[in-house]
């Protein structure tokens, strides 16, 4: 187990870097000079001259990124060049939110999504599998911005339930979670017909097992068979969906964001790119990709530790 | 004697798109308390159909028509979900046919035998666990305590099966039902299993059910038999009344073909001639009369009657009882009943001198266990594990050579390296003279003409979306041979395999066992070969037609001069068909020479062992004791001295610290031993 983790961690390490290159060079590969890329069109010839003497634009190329290196180490990512704020600042106000709400729309999409896949692969042909499966597919089929409007115009607008935009007063919980409530349900809601479909499928497989006839055989309550056993099995390729799903969020939430007008990575990078805000858009894809690689490789140690023989086999 | 289970007019159907099979009909036996039963079928015979049909565990498609299963007091058939759970695994348990994917490979025996006792509650953890360690001791497990913390997938298929029964016994269950408990094991494991079951029934006054094939395990284990056919009990009885004094022709004709009671290899295997019926079709008269060689006309029209000789005896066949009796039916024990075909043909004579077709000589291959880094880190030196270790073979045109070995032996890895599949690292394989060993795939293609495989998993082998016509020209197409016209092709090689031409736009799916190895034979001949090596070329096939696919290989050896090389760990088929055995251990061939010489006087420990390991269909020469016990090391612990050293009965101290040499007897005969027996 241990080799393992060494093994992943070195792995996972390599792509970052492999990350920080990529994002590095681009500045390159875009035609002209880096420090008015950087500052912008608008930028005056001193400021230019400045960025350039800070940014160490006048070393070699390898030094600069050794340098860049060094400095995201430490945590420094640069400086925003409007507001001369340090960009891991302005990142670390926004990942916050945009954690939340990953986590709230992936949350409850696993907390019914998985249940219902289960229940699904118990009874295949019963109603509640038709059922299931047409809304799995309907929900997979609308795009989660089409949702959020629909959310938005609803439950906002019409009813006026819950709040329509923004993210709540700081340090409010209970005004943070009802503005939680509908961007969390539009990303989330195509998910659960994911999950479900994806439990459903492998569960069907398990449920068929000679291990499970065992269990059965042993008198063991159905309970125990389906969620202590097959489920057991079966969900370990879902996690692997989960993770890359949960990563993928932390930078395709930029619909809700916009949508709901919430502060978070995706409306930054958003932001950014209309701004030609260089620094913050490198520094909130490469804060965005670490976030997806560790979530990636969290979700194949937690395989690791539910399946002996992954454990074992590496 | 008081009856424990009491199965009445059991009838089962299936539903399937093919219609409603009627998968047993009308099936009654008792099982006394404190017996050994045993349920003796073929495939599709319903046997396995009774043992869920026992636990309620039927498939979904199942439906139960009529009957009872009375279990004590109650009719299990009828119980509800609640109360048949409360039996399950309490009252009732099972032992099941493949540990390796009957028990849930992500939770610990522990934990497993721990959710068995679950209705235990007035008994603490700590207690379960204790009595779960105890159980795993008294199964065989060395060093319970801390192996129960284990993987099944830790587990060697033997100790697996272990760790199975002790799973089954926990409860203490009234019933223990055992479905082909040995199947998956190898001959000396098997031998092992039977002898635990025995001895565990006595000790625990268990009454015990087994389901199997295998006629030799039911004369050793079994007090009473039960033989299906079809769907339908149509005889049953004491033991030795059914192996020494059977009533119903099937049963003569089953125990008559099985090759581990034939000792005269001389004439071609016996087989029952035709296929098990459409249970989909309605049925009149007698279910075997199709295939029996007493048929009557009477037969396909009347229902035969169940005649009883004694209590608990009965057969049910028209011969027996009636207007249609026939006084001297059944004929004496030795006589036989099945047709046994013509005498072998004849080995030509030149077979003994002629030249190798191939010749293997001090082959060795290596596996990687584990990458260098990994080797360096945990400080292994020995970062490879010998898989096959100084082979060395010959098969000559004509000649039948068996690779005898149970699992890890080595014996598919030779196979697959004389076929260029995998890289040897030494030695030398000649075929025809040249040598083949490592040759690049574009010098080799051509080869592959000569050198036909057959593979093990006859149906699997096959690709589901092509038909048999285009399955057995494929090599043709593989070989970009034009020129030829196909569909005369295919006819020709379905005529050589005797398949009717109908089945040549079948599908594999649509096929039987015996009809889809006759594809793989057919496949194999199709561009005339010198050299044939079948990795076992009859499993999974029943008895009754195992004979029809060894005697159509010996005949088309005959017409064509083709060398086989048989790889099996069966050894009453291969004793039928192999002119000369080699016999492998972890890699290594252990004794090799002519298989009659072999049989009756094996001198090699481990051949002592295989020869006797084999339960003989005949509940008078039931063993006493096992003849080996333990398990085959794992190639990565592979013995410092003789590699048998850790099993062999015989073992001294000088076969431990070194290896022994291959030995060269005369008469071809070779062997690996210090000690040699005889």
């Amino acid at each position: 187990m241990l080799l393992y983790l060494i093994k992943r961690l070195g792995l996972s390490a390599a792509v970052v870097c492999l990350v920080i290159l990529v994002l590095f060079s681009l500045l390159y590969f875009i035609p002209g000079d880096p420090a008015t890329i950087a500052l912008g069109p608008r930028a005056t010839p001193e400021a230019i001259a400045r960025y350039a003497e800070k940014m160490h634009l006048d070393e070699p190329v390898w030094r600069q990124f050794v340098i860049y290196i060094g400095n995201v180490l430490q945590g420094d990512l640069g400086v925003d060049v409007f507001s001369n704020r340090s960009v891991t600042t302005i990142i670390m106000e926004r990942i916050g939110f945009t954690l939340a709400l990953v986590t709230t729309g992936m949350g409850w999409a696993m907390l019914l999504g998985i249940p219902l896949g289960c229940l699904a692969a118990v009874k295949p042909n019963s109603w509640l599998d038709r059922i299931t499966g047409v809304l799995s597919v309907g929900t997979i089929a609308v795009p989660s911005f089409l949702v959020s409007i629909w959310a938005l115009l609803i439950f906002a607008v019409h009813l006026r339930w819950l709040p329509a935009i923004g993210a709540g007063e700081p340090g409010e919980f209970g005004d943070q979670l009802s503005h939680l409530v509908l961007p969390a349900f539009a990303i989330g809601l195509s998910w659960v017909g994911y999950l479900a479909r994806m439990v459903r499928a492998s569960m069907l497989e398990v449920m068929g097992e000679n291990y499970i006839r065992s269990a059965r055989a042993f008198g063991l309550h159905p309970r125990k068979v389906v969620f202590g056993y097959a489920l057991r099995v079966a969900i370990l390729p879902t996690i692997t969906l989960i993770g890359m799903g949960f990563g993928g969020l932390i930078s395709a939430t930029v619909f809700a964001e916009i949508i709901f007008s919430r502060p978070g990575i995706g409306k930054l990078i958003f932001d950014s790119v209309m701004a030609r805000n260089f620094p913050i858009v490198q520094g909130a894809v490469l804060v965005a990709t670490s976030l997806y690689i560790f979530v990636v490789l969290f979700s194949d140690i937690l395989i690791a530790w539910l399946d002996p023989r992954v454990r074992e086999s590496l | 004697m008081e009856t424990l289970l009491d199965i009445r007019n059991l009838s089962v159907d299936f539903r399937t798109p093919r219609g409603r099979v009627q998968a047993l009909r009308d099936v009654s036996f008792p099982v006394r308390k404190n017996r050994i039963v045993g349920i003796v079928g073929e495939s599709g015979s319903g046997k396995s159909t009774v043992l869920w049909a026992i636990l309620g565990l039927l498939a979904k498609n199942a439906e139960v028509t009529s009957g009872e299963v009375q279990f004590g007091a109650r009719d299990l058939l009828h119980a509800g979900e609640a109360a048949l759970r409360a039996a399950r695994g309490e009252e009732i348990s099972v032992v099941f046919q493949d540990p390796m994917t009957s028990q849930i490979p992500v939770l610990t025996y522990g934990q497993q035998m721990l959710d068995i006792l679950y209705r235990r509650r007035n008994v603490s953890a700590a207690e379960k666990r204790r009595l779960a360690v105890e159980m795993l001791g008294k199964v065989g497990i060395p060093d319970p305590a801390s192996r129960i913390d284990q993987y099944p997938h830790h587990f060697s298929g033997g100790m697996r099966q272990r760790a199975g029964i002790a799973m089954a016994l926990l409860t203490g269950p009234k019933l223990l039902l055992a479905d082909e408990p040995t199947t998956a094991l190898d001959v000396t494991m098997e031998a092992q299993i039977i002898h635990l079951l025995q001895e565990l029934q006595h000790e625990l006054d268990a009454t015990v059910v087994v389901v199997s094939h295998n006629l030799g395990l039911i004369a050793e284990l079994c007090d009473d038999v039960v033989v299906m056919y079809a769907g339908e009990v149509i005889e049953a009885g004491e033991v030795r009344e059914i192996f020494h004094n059977a009533q119903h022709p099937y049963t003569r004709a089953l125990l008559e073909c099985d090759p581990a009671r034939i000792d005269d290899v001389s004439r071609k295997l016996p087989v029952i001639p035709g296929e098990i019926p459409d249970l989909t079709r309605p049925r009149q008269g007698c279910i075997f009369a199709p295939r029996c060689q007493r048929v009557m006309p009477e037969c396909r029209q009347i229902t035969p009657p169940d005649v009883e000789r004694s209590a608990g005896n009965f057969a049910r066949c028209h011969l027996l009882d009636g207007p249609l009796a026939d006084p001297s039916w059944p004929p004496p024990h030795e006589v036989n009943t099945v047709g046994r075909g013509q005498e072998t043909a004849l080995k030509s004579a030149t077979v003994a001198s002629a030249e190798p077709l191939l010749d293997v000589s001090a082959l060795n291959v290596q596996f990687e266990t584990m990458g260098p880094i990994r080797a360096k880190l945990r400080g292994v030196e020995a970062r490879h594990v010998d898989a096959v270790l100084d082979v060395s073979l010959s098969v000559r045109p004509g000649e039948t050579v068996g690779l005898v070995g149970e699992s890890g032996s080595g014996k598919t890895t030779l196979g697959r390296t004389i076929l260029n599949l995998v890289r040897a690292q030494g030695g030398s394989v000649r075929f025809e003279g040249n040598e083949i060993r490592n040759m690049p795939e574009g010098r080799f293609k051509p080869l592959r003409r000569d050198m036909a495989m057959m593979f093990q998993d006859p149906v699997g082998s096959l690709s589901p979306r092509k038909s048999v016509r285009a399955l057995i020209t494929e090599p043709f197409q593989i070989h970009g041979i034009t020129g030829v016209d196909l569909d005369k092709e295919a006819e020709r090689l379905a005529d050589m395999v005797r398949l009717p031409k109908p089945f040549l736009s079948r599908y594999p799916h649509e096929l039987s066992g015996g009809q889809a190895r006759r594809v793989g034979v057919a496949r194999a001949l199709a561009l005339n070969p010198k050299l044939i090596i079948a990795d076992e070329p009859t499993a999974g096939l029943d008895v009754s037609v195992q004979g029809e696919i060894l005697n159509l290989m010996a005949d088309l050896q005959f017409e064509h001069g083709l060398g086989y090389l048989i790889i099996t760990h069966n050894l009453p088929v291969v004793r039928h068909i192999a002119d000369r055995l080699a016999i492998m251990y972890l890699g290594r061939i252990v004794e090799q020479g002519d298989t009659a010489e072999l049989f009756r006087n094996p001198v090699h420990p481990y051949t002592q062992a295989l020869v006797e390991g084999v339960p003989q269909p005949d509940p008078d020469r039931r063993r006493a004791h096992v003849s080996i016990s333990g398990e085959v090391p794992s190639l990565l612990n592979r013995p410092k001295g003789c590699d048998f050293a850790t099993r062999c009965p015989y073992v001294q101290d000088r076969c431990r610290g070194e290896k022994p040499p291959h030995y060269e007897l005369e008469g071809g005969r070779s062997h690996a031993c210090f000690f040699p027996l005889n």
